[in-house]
Order: C-alpha cells, then structure tokens, then sequence
C-alpha cells in the first residue's frame, strides 16, 4: 500500500521544484537542479522509499516541501476537523435515511414511499459539493450571512462552531442519507416478505413492533456497511465541500499538497485515509458481530 | 415508532434552525457580524484607530514572506505590510509614475553622474521587528543578493527579477545611512524598479530562507501568526518609524480558495476587502446590486492576456503567419467577449491614462487586430495564401494553454476567431505544475498566456519579455534593431523622447507578432465603505502596505 502511494505520486509529472519555479515564473535548470539534490529528489525511487519507510518507523513524518516544517506540524490540526465533519455528516445521513428508509419500505408503493424515493433521487442526484454552495448563496443572498470562513473551535464559541459545522454536514449527509435510505428501503423489503415476519404478524404483533424489533434488526447488516464504506469514502472525499466551506480540513489540504507535490505530506495524509478505512472497516465487522449472533458464533 | 419518528424530526430541525440567520436574534453576540450598512457617509472624518481589517487572500503564501523568491500576488499582498522597500509609489495616488513615487526607508535620493549613480539617504532610528537596527548594510545585501554580486555570501533559491538589476555594477554602502547604486549605463528607471512592490529589503542579519517560514521586516505590522492554508495575522508594529501609523490594530489576510466563497464572504461582511486583480464587471454589477454601499472602483491590472508563438520554429518562424494570426483577432471583440468589456485594448505596454507608455487609440489603428475586423479577416487570409496556406491546405495548429479557467476563456475566443480566417486549431490544456516548466523550455508551437508585470516600465515590460535570451521570452523573439533601441530608450533621460522610443518599438512588436496582446484585463476591487484610505492603485501589486488604512466602524 505505502508503495503504491509512493510510486504514484512520483509518476506524476512535475515536482515540487518544477512548482516553485512556476510561481517565479521561469526556470533556471541549474538551481532547479540544485534543488532537486537538496530535497533529495535525485535519488533513486527505491532510495527514496527506504528513507521514507526509516523515518516512519522513527515516528519521524518528514518535512514539508513547501513549508520546510515538519509534516505532523501541518496534518496534526486538519485530522479533527475532518473527523468531526465526517461524524456529524454520517450522523446526519443515518439520522435521516434509516426511519426514511423503514417508513419507505412500511409503506412501500404509497404516497409516502414515492415523496421518498424522490427524496432519495434527489440526494443521489445532487453532489454535495454543489448543494454546499446553494446553500452559501442563499444563505449569502437571503441573509447576508454566513458561516465563519476561518476555523473556530468548539471550546472557543461552541455554537459557531456548530454554525460552522452542521451546514457543510448537513450538504454531505444528505447525499449518504439518500444511498442509506435506499439500501435501507431494499434490505428491509425482502426481510419483510420473509416467513418470520409473518408469523409475528399472523400472532398479532403490531406493525410497527414487527418492523422494528424483528426486522429491521435482520436488515440493518448491509445498511452497516454501507454507513461504514460511506464513512470511510468521507475522510478523504469531502474535498470540495471542505474547499466551499473553507474548513481547514485534511481533504481540502490534501488536494493543495498534490498541486504542489508535497510528497512527505500526501504520502502521510494519504496513509492516515487507509488507516481510517481500515478501522472503520474493522468496527463494522466487530459490529457485524455484535448485532447478529450467526457471525459471533460461526 | 412515530415517537422515533418525531425526535428525528426535531433533532434534524433544530440542527437546520440553529445554523439559520434567525438564531443569530437570539444569540447576538457568538454570531456578531458586520452590518449591511446603508450608503451612509463616513461617521468620522478624522482617522481613528483600532480595529482589526479582514482581507481576502485567494490561495496560501506560496512561498512564505519570501517575495524576492516569488512572482505573483500571493506572495506581495499579504507580506507587504511587514517590509518597507527604499522607495514606494505613494500609497494615496492610484497612478503609478516616477512623480508619484515617495521615500520609504529612504528619506531622500539624489540622481549623479547623468543617471550613472544613485545615492540614497537613509532614515534613522529604524528598527527590524526582532529589535536589530536597520542600515545601509541591509539594503547592499538585499540588493547584492538579488543581482547575484560576485561577492554575495548568500544566494536566493529561486530568483525571479535577477534582470531587474543587470545594469547594477556596484552598491557602496559608505555609511550607515548612505547607499549608492553604481551602474553600468544610465537607468533613469531603476526608481520604478526599486518602488515596486517586488523589490522590499531585506534584514542582513538572517539568512534568506527564514522569510519562507516567518517575517521579520521593517513594516507597520508584525507578524503574529500564519496558520498554513487558513490565515495569516499580524498585529501593529508600536515601534514603526513613521508617526502615528498604523491606525489598525491588526490585519487578518483569510485563506479562501474557492472563488465563489470568497466574494459571499466578502458580501456577507466576513471579508472588508478583496483580492487584487479578483473582481469581473460582471461581479462587480451582482455585489452592487447585493451591497448598494459596497466600493467598487475599476483600476487597471497591468495584466494582459497574450499569444505565445515560437519564433523558433514553423510555421511561426514565418512573419506573416504571426501577423496574419494577430490580424485574425478582433481585440475589441475579444474584450467586448471574454472580459465582458472589463479591458482594455493595447499594446506591448499598459495602456493610457492608467498606464504611463502605452500607445493610443489613433496609434493602435492600423495595427494587426485593431482596425475594421472584417478588413482585417481579409488581410489574415492575404498573408496565410502569401505564406502557402489556404481552403485546400489548412493551416493547422496545436494551441497550448494552462488549463485554468482565465487561460481557457482566452485560448477558446482565439480557436474561433482563427477558425474565420481557415486556420484549424485544437486546444491542448497544460497542468499548473507542467505550464511554466514547458513554457521556458520553449517546448510549445503556440499558446495562450497570461503576463503581469511588476512596474509600469518599459526597461521591466521589454528586457524580461522581449529581449534576446531572456529567460520569460517565451516566443524567443530576438530583433537586434529593437534591442537596440530597448537599450536606447533605457538611457534615455527625456521622457518625451523616450516615450516616442517606446512607441515605436510597440508598433514594430506588434508588426513582428512573437507575442501579441490580446487586451489588459481590469480590475472591479471591492471593499466596504467602512475601510477608509486604501487606495487601489493601476497595478496589482504595489500598494499593499496597509499603513494609512483604518476602519470607520
């Protein structure tokens, strides 16, 4: 995995000097070269690596190209921005598309099931980047108000925090709530057609109960997952709407750190995004146990 | 269920209501704004003090606070504040000529041995923002370092404007107040040079790499913090030479980098000003009509766009295929179209009246692309069937640009204009990182291409684009009689004679084609009309001191 990283990037065309002679606005081969040498650029691909893989066992992240301080300096703060952005969009998205979901599916082919599956269609349709910027112009345009655009913490002034967190999450979550909506709807149809159901029907059980307490504990399985690859998708996908929101996240500066081939630091954001799809990955699967007891015994 | 339902519900509302604007009613404090003011006038005629100004800043310091290392906006606008250069134009003046050029740390220069020998006479009791003092030594090593004096210790690592200061034999520092600048020939217009905002000194006593990462200059503001992709802040220098200045208690330059967030930040009072060189008329009509008491003011950029055609090899090696590309270009079509009418036309140099050397209107008449568009067309279809091109065999071509909007915009207006006159050419887009790099390695045919220029003069304008063997001619164009008269006017010490110099050697770039200009873009800058005395000068780059700035809140 590191090495894939590592040798993509370098793939790339350009490098970090060949962009520090683009903002001068002309090149001169010979201090480009001398460049090159001082960042170490010239030594073999492998050389490189070995270096990099040393500095990590250190703990050592290595230095920023573009702002010669150390990486961890510059990612340590954009981790609990986007972290944060990802929980609450999530939260949103789960909070919104599962009762949809299973009010869809309970009243599947109504009045109710098509408003939502048009809901859903919509969320699907929209990228969340564009709603994001609906949302600040009509914010802008209706109100002559928007969130802060440099980043305020929790501790500082929680509820402009909020104010600085819940637009953008509300922009992301909509479009996952659509996708769980829409899984939920699917899962939750077929277990309701299953034998079972109908037996606890057929004693009597209320409706709601049956759909609540015995199915949709069955159909939530691959709704998990979903919730899970989603997450996981956002660490690194919230790119634009980090960027319409000026939140100083790890998406947004990540995308700055590949424009200018700040190879220490995508290297390590990009590492720290696997990471997190792989623990979010992992809790799905300690989940999956938890809620079914086939896989907790099998 | 319906329960769960309904806390859904309320939880999903209150989180709607809570970011909504009337929440700030009952929260007016944690959401306290800048008002949309009416078109008042200014509640206080005298400048007050106070207050911190909240300023765009499009994308992050490329290269820190290093401007000598950089050459573009990024870099001058937020640093500027920091340092103070020997001369600057007058910050209260949007004209930007040698009358309206003021000392800085320079309290007076004096001209010598017909414009051979300038000799500047310091301020004293300036001090750098780690408490060392400022003198003569300073200036000889900023200025040392950026010609590459044989005898620098230090070298910057990236050296953009090493041409600015070619004609620099010596500087002598006899003195701690005293410096002169020995020159191999007269430069009557090294003044412009040393007042632009490109041309700050540097402390002697740190290496140059520091200013990467922090700044220590002389300026009206310190640096307080730069949190790399959000924000750079400072706070008032107390010690700063001139009295009573700042007014501001500080300056907040705010990292956005998504155009359409930064001007509803600006609208919605997040922002008190713009990014130079940032405002289209089109936006400027949409923030007046949103803000009635926003500022606009339309100043020249001294940006053009241009065409790239490599002199160096076919068909551009051929004169009259260059002429008849620049004839195929309606400019005032191209303003009217890509700009929306927000540029001007004009040559080599920035047109007149906000430019000092540009040609006029009578005089453009005549030149490829500025007569009757349609006499013009039949002239470029004349000089392509004279160069061997025609209906049956197509001049056909591969136009580069870089591959961001402003380049794109450009690159798409010339495919169809050529497109009227028989000549095929398709659209290759080039990454940032790849643009410049294949540029100045010539590796192009022809291309679209953007040019600021840092001091409206013509020895900065012509040397660094046009002269033979300069690294930024990128056509590679080399004319030994306009070289020729390029060194002529430099020396020249008559400023009617040297305008009439200039004008001739526009005309003849014009006619030679490397590298026609397509239009000077302009700039709508917008602010609040709370923010008083920032003057935004006909250039982008040069007036960004903030010192005589203050709020009217």
């Amino acid at each position: 995995m590191s090495m894939v990283i590592f040798v993509l990037l370098r793939l790339a065309p350009g490098n970090i000097v060949d962009i520090l002679f683009a903002t001068g606005g002309y090149v001169n081969d010979a201090d480009k070269a001398a460049i090159v040498r001082e960042l170490g650029l010239d030594r073999p691909i492998w050389v490189q690596y070995v270096g990099w893989l040393r500095e990590l066992a250190s703990g050592d992240l290595g230095k920023s190209y573009r702002y010669d301080v150390p990486a961890w300096q510059l990612i340590r703060p954009l981790i609990p921005v986007t972290v944060e952005l990802a929980i609450l969009s999530t939260l949103i998205a789960v909070l919104i598309g599962v009762p949809t979901g299973v009010v869809s599916a309970a009243r599947q082919d109504s009045v109710v099931d098509h408003a939502l599956r048009i809901f859903s269609l919509a969320g699907l349709s929209m990228p969340s980047f564009w709603l994001g910027m609906v949302i600040i112009l009509a914010l802008v345009a209706g109100a002559g108000w928007i969130p802060p655009v440099t980043y305020v913490s929790a501790s500082e002034n929680l509820p402009l925090h909020l104010a600085q967190f819940l637009l953008p999450a509300l922009a992301v979550g909509y479009r996952s709530s659509a996708l769980i909506l829409r899984m939920t709807r699917s899962t939750l149809l077929e277990v309701l057609h299953e034998d079972y159901v109908r037996t606890a029907r057929a004693k009597g059980q209320r409706g709601w109960l049956v759909v609540c307490r015995h199915a949709l504990s069955n159909a939530i399985l691959p709704v998990l997952t979903v919730i899970g690859v989603e997450f996981a998708f956002l660490i690194g996908g919230l790119v634009v709407t980090e960027t319409v929101f000026n939140l100083p996240g790890v998406a947004r500066f990540l995308v700055q750190a590949v424009l200018w081939r700040d190879y220490p630091v995508v290297q390590n954001l990009v590492l720290f995004i696997a990471i997190v799809v792989i623990l979010s990955n992992l809790l799905v699967d300690l989940l999956y146990a938890w809620l079914d007891p086939r896989v907790r015994y099998a | 269920m319906r329960r769960f339902l309904s806390t859904v519900a309320v939880v999903v509302l209150l989180g709607v209501a809570i970011t909504a604007p009337p929440w700030q009613a009952a929260f007016p404090l944690a959401l306290a704004q800048p008002q949309r003011s009416p078109a008042a006038p200014a509640r206080s005629a005298s400048p007050t003090y106070g207050h911190v100004l909240n300023v765009m800043q499009r994308e992050d310091l490329p290269q820190g606070f290093a401007i000598h290392e950089s050459a573009t906006n990024s870099t001058v606008w937020p640093s500027l504040p920091c340092f103070n250069n020997l001369v600057m134009f007058d910050p209260g003046n949007p004209l930007e000529r040698p009358d309206t050029i003021v000392g800085d740390l320079a309290e007076s220069w004096t001209w010598r041995d017909g414009h051979r020998s300038l000799l500047f006479s310091l301020r004293a009791g300036v001090r750098w923002h780690d408490g060392q003092p400022f003198s003569a030594r300073d200036v000889k090593y900023t200025f040392d370092l950026l010609r590459e004096a044989p005898d620098a210790t230090v070298r910057l690592r990236i050296n953009p404007r090493k041409e600015w200061y070619d004609n620099v034999e010596a500087i002598d520092a006899p003195d701690p107040a005293s410096v002169i600048f020995r020159l191999k020939r007269p430069q009557p217009s090294l003044l412009m040079l040393l007042a632009s905002g490109y041309s700050p000194v540097y402390p002697a006593h740190l290496p140059p790499a520091v200013l990467r990462t922090r700044c220590v200059g002389t300026g009206p503001f310190r640096l307080k913090e730069w949190r790399k992709g959000e924000f750079v802040e400072y706070v008032r220098n107390p010690d700063y030479f001139v009295r009573g200045r700042p007014y501001l208690d500080g300056l907040r330059y705010i990292v956005i980098t998504d155009r359409g967030t930064r001007f509803a930040a600006l609208q919605a009072g997040r922002l008190d000003v713009a990014f130079p060189g940032e405002g289209s008329k089109t936006l400027a009509a949409q923030l007046t009509a949103a803000v009635p008491s926003m500022v606009i003011r339309e100043v020249a950029t001294k940006v053009n766009d241009n065409l790239l055609m490599n002199v160096k090899r076919p068909p551009f090696d051929n004169v009259k295929v260059r002429r008849a590309i620049s004839y195929a270009i309606d400019r005032r079509a191209y303003a009217s179209a890509v700009h929306r009418g927000g540029a001007q036309i004009g040559a080599a140099l920035p047109p007149r009246p906000q430019g000092a050397w540009g040609l006029l209107e009578p005089e453009l008449r005549g030149l490829p692309g500025y007569g009757s568009a349609a006499e013009d067309r039949a002239t470029a279809r004349r000089l392509l069937a004279e160069a061997g091109y025609g209906p049956g065999k197509p001049l056909r071509v591969e136009m580069a640009t870089r591959a961001i909007a402003l380049y794109v915009d450009a690159a798409s207006f010339v495919i169809g204009a050529l497109k009227q006159v028989g000549v095929e050419a398709t659209l290759r887009q080039i990454e940032t990182a790849q643009w410049h790099p294949i540029v100045t390695r010539r590796e192009f045919l022809f291309g679209t291409n953007l040019t600021g220029i840092g001091t409206d003069d013509p020895d900065a304008v012509l040397f660094e684009n046009y002269a033979c063997g300069s690294p930024r001619n990128y056509s590679d164009y080399c004319d030994q009689d306009v070289t020729r008269l390029m060194d002529r006017q430099s020396q020249e010490g008559d400023p009617a004679k040297r305008r009439a110099l200039v004008g001739q050697i526009q005309r003849r770039l014009e006619e030679d084609a490397p590298r026609p200009v397509l239009a000077w873009r302009l700039d709508y800058f917008a602010h609040w009309s709370h923010v008083k005395n920032l003057v935004p000068h006909h250039s982008v780059y040069n007036w960004s001191r903030m010192q005589d700035v203050w709020l009217d809140r």
